[in-house]
């Protein structure tokens, strides 16, 4: 152990530049913008407002949908990926033949640019596609102009595909939270008699907790920044507007409101930290509900 | 034995129509990508039309696709550089050196892995023009150079090297330099490569913030400029997802000839919980 009171500084530097410059002095600048009338396109600079951007958030139609839209998006689609990755997990568990080729599947789509999935799904979801043609298959009637042009399916639709997506990456962590639980455990079930399914939820959902509770914290703090499927697929048509499409749409696109947008982003943050939290607390401290 | 054969019978079942849905929208993407006209909208047009190169040579004569491969492979490649040898070298500090600022340092690390990234669009987007390398590599290139998961998962890995080695060296009067990079850095390789293809491969995929600090042509990376193709009437579907398969085949390549250090960089976060 070396004892040197400013040489980490040396080393540290490019952590510090990158922290400093691309973390830190945002943050706070959307802290201190949130507060003013700040936009490129104001020519005599930029004034201090007060609340007046948190009020008009308030009032914003365009932002409640937004909201809305991104906690539809949030609770929608966490649930069902963690419970189906689970499910699948616990399919491909146990030795056997073609295992590895079930994993590597399913895993592809999540190392998949997001743009391209959602040009793949542009078309699946269109009308008379694939998409459109399983539904009828299936006994539904799909929307007339396809599942993007329809303000009641937009949003599922997308959801159904960020499942799709996604649910293959948190199958494998899954599956290194099954592999930690010692096999001992079950041997002596066996011995006890106990059934699959009491060991199921005797043994393997308790010990998972830390990894389901890992998985929903990343899986939803991901999904609250949900915006390149949506500006893809709909361009926030058809209510799908997420709450970063809505910053990146009044920020930085035609009225450039830095000051607003600033506002909008720090609400986001906020509720990402609280749910992050409340997140923790409530799933460490419970007993196990399952 | 029945009820046995009867759930691994079941088992195979139900995966395999999950395999079949999981990969039909990437073979879908890939057969279209070779197609002269229509987009494979019935099953028979998908596997029986006659298959051509053309739609990918149309995307490099006549389109820019290898200005856009380039910037891909350029941004990808500088990033992933920098972070395994910066976040090698603050790793290293954190865990080496004793200093006040070592805790201070690492809550940076960890409150920088807590904030959501996307938030930051606006004032990066201003900081950027402000410094004036808005709509430059720099832009796409700066900010990612050190990341914080990489200098947490490699601190983690140097925490369980033992330092005897070092001291050895250091004994022998071997520079603090030369300790660093060939004693050390060498037995950190696996951490490394783990690294090294998360990088790669997150800002290969990279869309939000090389659209939003760019704004000329020639600065696209693939999926920037997949985005820009959609937006125009001119493109079809084939060329569409012939540039998709493009941007696609990469990853694919990497990940089937290291698959094991893709997922155990992915659950090495999640075990050590």
């Amino acid at each position: 152990m070396k004892h040197a009171r400013y040489s980490i500084l040396l080393p540290a530097l490019p952590w510090i530049l990158t922290f400093g410059l691309f973390w830190l002095f945002p943050l706070l600048f959307s802290l201190i913008a949130g507060f003013t009338d700040y936009s490129l396109l104001a020519r005599n600079g930029f004034h201090w407002v007060g609340w007046d951007n948190y009020r008009e958030l308030l009032q914003d139609e365009y932002f409640h949908s937004a909201v809305k839209n991104t906690l539809i998006f949030v609770f929608g689609t966490v649930p069902i990926t963690t419970v189906l990755a689970l499910f699948l997990a616990l399919l491909v568990n146990k030795q056997f033949k073609g295992r590895g080729l079930f994993r590597a599947g399913y895993f592809l789509p999540s190392i998949t640019s997001m743009v391209v999935i959602a040009l793949i799904f542009t078309n699946l979801y269109q009308r008379g596609g694939y998409i459109a043609l399983l539904a009828s298959m299936l006994g539904f009637t799909p929307p007339e102009y396809g599942f993007l042009y329809n303000s009641n399916t937009a949003l599922y639709g997308i959801m159904a595909m960020d499942i799709w997506m996604s649910v293959g990456y948190y199958m494998l962590i899954m599956l290194a939270g099954l592999k930690s639980i010692p096999d001992e455990l079950y041997e002596a079930a066996d011995i006890e008699g106990a059934s699959p399914v009491k060991q199921l939820f005797s043994i393997t959902l308790p010990l998972l907790r830390p990894v389901m509770l890992f998985i929903i914290v990343i899986n939803s703090i991901k999904s609250f920044q949900v915006f390149v499927e949506i500006f893809v697929m709909t361009k926030g048509k058809f209510d799908t507007a997420s709450m970063v499409y809505f910053i990146y749409d009044v920020g930085l696109t035609t009225a450039f409101r830095f000051g607003y947008a600033s506002a909008a982003a720090y609400v986001l943050f906020i509720i990402i930290m609280i749910f992050s939290i409340m997140q923790f607390l409530l799933l460490r401290k419970r007993q196990p509900v399952w | 034995m029945v009820t046995n054969k009867l759930t691994m019978t079941l088992r195979y079942v139900l995966l395999s129509i999950g395999l079949v849905i999981m990969l039909f929208p990437l073979v879908w993407m890939f057969l279209v990508s070779f197609m002269k006209a229509g987009s494979g909208l019935t099953l028979t047009e998908l596997f029986s039309s006659p298959l051509t190169f053309s739609n990918f040579v149309d995307l490099f004569s006549h389109g820019n696709m290898g200005r856009y491969l380039f910037n891909s492979f350029f941004v990808a490649f500088v990033v992933t550089i920098g972070n395994v040898f910066f976040c090698f070298l603050v790793a290293y500090a954190l865990v080496r050196y004793r200093s006040p600022f070592n805790k201070l340092l690492f809550i940076s690390v960890i409150a920088v892995l807590m904030i959501p990234a996307h938030i930051l669009i606006v004032p990066l987007y201003v900081l950027m023009l402000k410094i004036h390398i808005y709509d430059s590599y720099w832009a796409l290139i700066l900010p990612w150079l050190v990341s914080p998961i990489g200098i947490f998962l490699v601190k983690q890995y140097i925490e369980s090297v033992p330092e005897a080695m070092e001291e050895a060296a250091r004994v022998d009067g071997a520079g603090e330099l030369r300790i660093i990079l060939t004693i050390v850095m060498p037995i950190c390789k696996p951490v490394l490569a783990v690294l090294a293809i998360q990088i790669f491969f997150t800002n290969w995929n990279s869309f939000l913030f090389p659209f939003i600090l760019t704004s000329s042509e020639q600065l696209r990376t693939l999926p920037v400029a997949l985005a820009h193709f959609q937006g125009q009437q001119a493109i079809d579907w084939q060329h569409l997802m012939a540039g998709s398969t493009i941007a696609v085949l990469p990853i694919l390549i990497i990940f089937f000839i290291l698959q094991k250090q893709i997922v155990s960089g992915i659950t090495a976060g999640a075990v050590k919980q």
